[in-house]
């Protein structure tokens, strides 16, 4: 292993593994033979104890000086973006596809926001669902066995 | 010729065929019963639609004072059990629109859509349960299904918070789609059922093993505290230089010590278990 400390933004994946994130590496890959760019991705796993990074977020990864695991080769710096709730960098205000969230408010204020909207300051953080109707931080399956078991992620 | 077959049938046999393997694992598979993607078990619906009230009026004429005091026949005729099918289905629809727009007029957010969508879905199950050969129906309610499935996983990763608040208020599901689509088959389902049994024998006898690693454990510390003290004793009394410390032995002590509590922590956990089971 390299001591270069290399750092690398990719994608969170769901993973069963414990104390360690699934990242997922997106890069273009040349076909000489076509001549054309092809994404390739490439998977690392980062060692993650706190489970800072959820599925879909993008974060920073950094190599470690020496792998901890056969598996596990770099750490969590930072999550950059969380999944679902981006920043505009700019401008520094939170964004919802092509608007800011400011300016989706104003427009309900003034047509009377309906008192059971839904309001971001009383919005829990993300991941209360989860296991329960959420079922996006695991992989799901197609169903190929009836054990008699809850199985929560086959479909 | 005979020699030949002599030594054939002599040397065992070193090829066992690989095709039509069959593994005497006695592991038993059940196909999963296939659920039709239009049930509320696949498409994610945890409740149903509520009853409509028995004198419900179409919601047009909810506030009409001529009808107040009109006659119970001309009353009835304004009743939506009395109405077009299409009348219930857009009151179920407008109040659940109600329930998660943003303002009065809204009718075109995400949630407001999800929530149209979902008041026809559920609308259309009940139907699909009435009838079920109604094909019509059913297409456009598969589709409706996987559009919302679609509207959510884009609700998803434009607004987090907004995707779990809507999953709640409506009382959705909502499983990603697998990562590849492939058949359900026999012998793709015992290879992994084969996989898993042998992940869990694995396990479980290294599980068994640490097990016995750990009963070891006390009884080779005090073989070892005592020994080190004969040995100790022994190089006093001999005058050889001395290589067993009094430290070292009072560390030995200190990890028997620590194991023993352990080992009475777990024990009294156990029993008080086994109490309140009985």
């Amino acid at each position: 292993m390299s001591a270069r400390g290399l750092l690398l933004m990719g994608q969170c994946m769901p993973c069963i593994k414990k104390n360690a994130s699934k990242i997922r590496i997106r890069r273009m890959e040349l076909d000489k033979n076509l001549n054309m760019y092809f994404k390739k991705d490439e998977f690392y796993f980062a060692h993650d104890p706190q489970k800072l990074c959820k599925t879909g977020d993008v974060v920073l990864i950094r190599e470690l000086p020496e792998r901890l695991t056969r598996l596990i080769t770099h750490a969590v710096e930072k999550v950059v973006y969380p999944l679902g709730d981006i920043t505009d960098p700019i401008s520094g205000k939170k964004v919802v596809v092509g608007k800011y969230r400011e300016d989706i408010e104003m427009a309900n204020q003034m047509f009377g926001k309906s008192e059971k909207a839904f309001d971001y300051d009383k919005a829990p953080p993300r991941g209360r669902l989860e296991g329960t109707k959420d079922f996006t931080h695991g992989e799901t399956y197609i169903k190929y066995h009836e054990d008699g078991k809850d199985q929560p992620f086959a479909v | 010729m005979n020699k030949l077959l002599n030594i054939a049938q002599a040397v065992p046999r070193q090829f066992v065929r690989q095709y039509a393997f069959k593994s005497d694992l006695k592991i038993k598979w059940v196909r999963p019963e296939k659920i039709p993607c239009i049930k509320p078990e696949k498409s994610g619906d945890l409740s149903k639609l509520p009853k409509v009230n028995p004198g419900e009026v179409i919601p047009e004429y909810r506030d009409c004072k001529e009808l107040e005091t009109a006659d119970e026949t001309v009353r009835s005729l304004f009743k939506l059990e009395n109405n077009p099918n299409y009348l219930t289905t857009r009151y179920y629809r407008d109040q659940m629109v109600k329930e998660v727009q943003r303002h009065r007029l809204d009718f075109g957010s995400m949630e407001a859509k999800l929530a149209k969508m979902t008041a026809t879905i559920r609308r259309y199950q009940e139907h699909m349960d009435e009838h079920p050969r109604d094909k019509m129906i059913k297409v456009r309610l598969k589709e409706l299904i996987d559009k919302r499935k679609k509207f959510l996983k884009y609700l998803r990763r434009w607004d987090y918070r907004r995707f779990e608040w809507i999953l709640e208020k409506l009382d959705l599901v909502y499983k990603p789609p697998p990562s590849y689509f492939h058949w359900i088959t026999r012998k793709e389902s015992l290879q992994k059922l084969t996989d898993s049994y042998c992940e869990k024998l694995r396990e479980d006898r290294l599980e068994a093993y640490h097990q016995e690693l750990q009963a070891q454990q006390i009884p080779f510390l005090e073989e070892a505290v005592k020994k080190m003290e004969f040995v100790r004793k022994e190089q006093i009394a001999c005058d050889v230089p001395i290589t067993v410390t009094e430290q070292q032995i009072e560390e030995v002590k200190k990890e028997l010590a620590e194991l023993i509590k352990q080992r009475d922590i777990s024990a009294e956990n156990l029993r008080q278990k086994a109490d309140s089971f009985n």
